[in-house]
């Protein structure tokens, strides 16, 4: 078991090597010149010059490489070209509400899906069944800025039952915090929720047609013991797969979501720094995303060796 | 003539169909027997031919949007099942009937340990706290003659061979004493040695705890070795019944017969050449169930068979010894040589 | 002996469009709406009945009414128009990005599941492409670039590729170990020939399945890119660029964003149903239950 994990563990190094990789070389190799656009569109040549040197784009690639490499390890994230500040300073300073939004949504969305999807297998066909994939559906192809308006308007505009945009730190109270966190969970949880509920109801349905489940029935256990032990449980590799492929699908929600609400969190930074076309911080950015990602589909891949006991022995 | 009280489950004229994209299917259409206690009843015919409904049926096991059960009559201990309230059928399933199926590999659920799996059953129908039930488990793995039971009861199906899973199948069958145990083609899916020790188990485990056995199954030689009495099953309907014996030192329905000299014999002796005769296929091919046969629904495969045949079922005859058989032309496939 | 008679009735093989359309609900209702927003955005100049460029601040946000449809913006454009026009760059954007990250995933899927060393390296590539959110690696490339359309299909088309390599690694790999294929290559044949016509058609069907969804992705990528500010120039009409440029007045003008918005969910709605539907009947295990 331990091995299985130590393994797990390795094989997340050459991803995250690749993805450092990647952001290394879009820099020196993206179409145009860099140092152009970041320097804006009437800068003089001397300022051009100054980006570029800020950027240590002047030096030998090879210099580039290890300094930014060392730097890497260190914890260095570099400098951000507008504000002086490290990006690591940048980034701890937005990290809570988008990590709030972030948990809040997945929790809800999980704990809601999951139900739903079950309902749905069990119900197979009938009227609760069409509603949720029905859901489903629309629920996938709405945009979160779409929803997120939708929901503003009449929550927040015409009912007047939650705030329009906003966020309260949890320090301030818990119930300010959590009415900041309603309308954006929801927007930003919706598209989750129908991908989590059509995988939860696909993967009951094949394993309710199993024999194990026949023979389940055929002993008389209870329907709740017989959905949520025997076949839940069976249900759960593919189930928490795509729990963690949705992750993706939230992060890059938050960005949206963030912007629409008005959240001062690593969204608004990420597009505050497109905007001013601040490299190194997209560049920081894109690393810490990209690690949450990795981190969660190895707690993932971690899972299943307890929920599958064939792949622990 | 056993007395009604013998019976402990008793059907008559079952129906049960399927709805299907091609019309409803009459997969048991009209079938009678009974089951006397610790008695052992075999039910053979070929794929398709309705013995696994009519097993499913008695434990109302088909699923509602599937099909249903048209009409008739299932009797166990006197009490109607056919019309009993789905929670009070769920107290009698693994409880005081029990059913085996074919595939050991498949019908253990993979994520929970063997032990779980037997326990849980004996918890539901026993009410017994679970230390109770492990120990209860403990002891079934014995009976079912598992060695080193006490490591297998925390070790999952994939880490059991065919044949053990099979013994455990038959351990979770009969954890809570059932009166009956109903076995779909129990070793079909088995080596033929493991075959053997399996049915071996079961009659050996009959002796001990009374349990009557439905055994279903194609295999007329399971038949021959392990039953008492045999019902003979085609396209839905009850063709012929007998004790084991009788049913095969005289087979009197035309289908029997077939089947008989389809089985490959070693007792016939080679000619000079060194071939031996050729195994009897049964020329045709089996009824679509989609349509309601008006007559004998082996009459279009049937040596015998007349216009009397084709157009009128005929119906179940007597011919003393608790045989009967359902042949217009019985006299005369009596008369013909085996 | 009787006769025997066969009477299995196999159902007639002619292709009827009613019953086709009858059977497949899901791809019928995709397919239609889809093509009726191709049509809109192809006669987008016949069907707007305004210029969507032209201001006129007099009749700034105005709610819809017979004569603007779905009313105006702050600058007084219609949104009618406006909304039309932006179906062109959605399309367009969809669509190219699928077909280019089709292609380029074909190839590469084929070449990976062929060629073991190949396959090692760009699976690792793609894994840690994968890593990265889609909506991020595209703003990377886009912050270091001018703003054009072309740049944004092609900072969309780079996230997608891994998927489509994916699944047809998957085919080729599967396939390759049928014992069809080793007696082939037993045989003799060449690599080549063997691609082309046994390996190649079998990946045609998840693939176009997978473009569609490729193609739905993109389009909400693009929609979300421009709404940042950071996809197409604001001077095209995207739906995106739209609904962000109705932020600013959206408590008293909530038609600028909710009308753009609402055709948005339409479009990928539509695409989604064909993929989905695409997907049901071209699975060969449930093609069978018909």
């Amino acid at each position: 078991m331990t091995a299985y994990i130590v393994r797990r563990l390795f094989a997340t190094l050459p991803v995250m090597a690749v993805v450092a990789l990647f952001v290394f070389f879009l820099l020196r190799f993206a179409p145009g010149d860099p140092a152009a656009i970041i320097a804006g569109e009437d800068a003089t040549a001397e300022a051009i010059a100054a980006v570029r040197a800020k950027l240590g784009l002047d030096r030998p690639m090879v210099e580039q490489f290890f300094v930014w490499v060392l730097q890497l390890l260190q914890g260095d994230m570099g400098v951000s070209i507008f504000s002086n500040l490290a990006v690591t300073r940048l980034i701890s300073q937005r990290l809570e509400p988008t990590v709030a939004l972030t948990l809040s949504t997945l929790f809800v969305a999980v704990a809601l899906a999951i139900p739903i999807g079950v309902v749905a297998a069990w119900k197979a066909r009938k009227l609760v069944d069409r509603l949720v994939m029905g859901f489903a559906v629309l629920g996938f192809a709405m945009p979160v800025f779409v929803l997120a308006y939708v929901l503003i308007y009449f929550f927040a505009v015409q009912w007047q039952l939650l705030p329009v945009q906003g966020y309260r730190p949890i320090a301030e109270g818990l119930w300010p915090f959590v009415e900041c966190l309603i309308l954006p969970s929801v927007a930003l949880g919706v598209t989750y929720m129908a991908l989590i509920a059509r995988i939860t109801r696909a993967s009951m349905l094949e394993v309710l047609a199993q024999d194990y489940i026949r023979t389940a029935n055929a002993k008389g256990l209870a329907t709740d013991r017989v959905l949520l032990l025997h076949a839940l449980k069976n249900a759960a590799v593919p189930i928490v797969t795509v729990i963690g492929i949705g992750i993706a699908l939230l992060i890059s929600g938050v960005v949206i979501t963030e912007t629409v609400f008005n959240i001062p969190g690593l969204g608004r930074l990420t597009v505050d720094a497109v905007l001013k076309r601040d490299y190194p911080v997209v560049q920081g950015l894109i690393l810490v995303f990209a690690a949450a990602k990795v981190l969660v589909n190895l707690l993932i891949d971690i899972s299943y060796a307890f929920l599958d006991p064939r792949i622990r022995y | 003539m056993s007395a009604a009280a013998e019976n402990i489950l008793e059907v008559r004229d079952l129906q049960t169909q399927f709805n299907t994209l091609d019309g409803v299917v009459r997969a048991v259409d009209g079938v009678s027997f009974d089951l006397a206690r610790g008695e052992t009843l075999g039910i053979v015919g070929e794929s398709g031919c309705g013995k696994s409904v009519t097993a499913l049926s008695i434990l109302r096991l088909i699923p509602p949007e599937t099909g249903r059960i048209a009409a008739g009559s299932i009797k166990f201990e006197g009490e109607e099942l056919t019309t009993l309230g789905e929670e009070a059928m769920k107290r009698l399933r693994g409880h005081r009937i029990s059913m085996i199926f074919q595939e050991p590999m498949t019908s253990l659920n993979p994520v929970l340990t063997v032990g779980t799996q037997i326990a849980e059953n004996v918890v539901r129908h026993m009410g017994v706290p679970w230390r109770a039930a492990r120990d209860r488990s403990f002891e079934m793995l014995d009976l079912v003659r598992i060695a080193d039971a006490r490591r297998r009861l925390d070790e999952y199906p994939h880490q059991l061979s065919g044949g053990m899973r099979q013994r455990v199948m038959i351990a979770m069958a009969l954890s809570c004493d059932p009166q009956v145990l109903i076995a779909d083609e129990p070793t079909t899916a088995l080596d033929v040695t493991i075959q053997a020790q399996i049915l071996q188990l079961m009659l050996e485990l009959k002796e001990k705890t009374g349990t009557a056995i439905v055994l279903i199954t194609h295999d007329l030689g399971v038949v021959a070795e392990t039953t008492e009495r045999v019902v003979v099953m085609y396209a839905g309907r009850k063709v012929e019944e007998a004790p084991v014996t009788a049913l095969f030192e005289e087979p009197l329905h035309p289908y029997t017969r077939g089947l008989m000299r389809a089985i490959p014999r070693l007792d016939i002796e080679a000619d000079a050449a060194g071939t031996r005769p050729r195994l009897q296929e049964i020329p045709g091919l089996v009824p679509r169930l989609t349509q309601a046969i008006p007559g004998c629904a082996f009459a279009p495969r049937c040596g015998f068979a007349t216009e009397r045949c084709r157009l009128e079922a005929p119906p179940l005859i007597d011919v003393g010894a608790g045989h009967t058989v359902a042949c217009w032309e019985v006299d005369r496939v009596r008369a013909s040589a085996l | 002996m009787t006769a025997i008679t066969d009477d299995l009735a196999l159902p007639p093989r002619r292709f009827s469009l009613p019953t086709a359309i009858r059977r497949n609900p899901t791809i019928t209702f995709g397919a239609v709406l889809l093509a009726a927003l191709i049509v809109v955005a192809i006669f987008a100049p016949y069907i707007a009945y305004s210029d969507p460029f032209k201001l006129s601040p007099i009749n700034r946000l105005r709610p819809p009414s017979e004569r603007w449809w779905f009313g105006t913006d702050q600058f007084g454009r219609d949104v009618f128009s406006r909304t039309v026009y932006g179906a062109r760059v959605s399309l367009i954007v969809g669509l190219s990005v699928a077909l280019f990250s089709s292609a380029v995933g074909l190839g590469l899927g084929l070449l990976c599941g062929y060629f073991r060393q190949v396959d090692s390296i760009v699976m690792r590539i793609m894994d840690g492409l994968m890593a990265i959110p889609s909506i991020l690696l595209a703003i990377a490339l886009i912050t270091l670039t001018r703003p054009s359309l072309g740049i944004v299909i092609l900072a969309i088309v780079i996230p997608e590729v891994p998927r489509i390599v994916r699944v047809v690694r998957a085919v080729v790999l599967s396939i390759r170990s049928q014992p069809y294929i080793e007696s082939a290559i037993a045989g003799g044949t060449k690599n080549t020939k063997l691609l082309l016509r046994h390996v190649l058609p079998n990946t045609l069907a998840p693939l176009i399945v997978q473009s569609t969804y490729v193609c739905a992705s993109a389009m909400l990528i693009e929609a979300g890119l421009s709404f940042l500010g950071a996809g197409v120039p604001p001077e095209v009409p995207s739906w995106g660029n739209i609904i962000a440029q109705g932020r600013t007045f959206f408590q008293i003008a909530p038609w600028t964003i909710l009308i753009p918005g609402a055709f948005l969910a339409i479009t990928v709605l539509a695409v989604n149903l064909l993929g989905d539907g695409l997907r049901d009947r071209l699975d060969p295990r449930l093609a069978r239950r018909l």
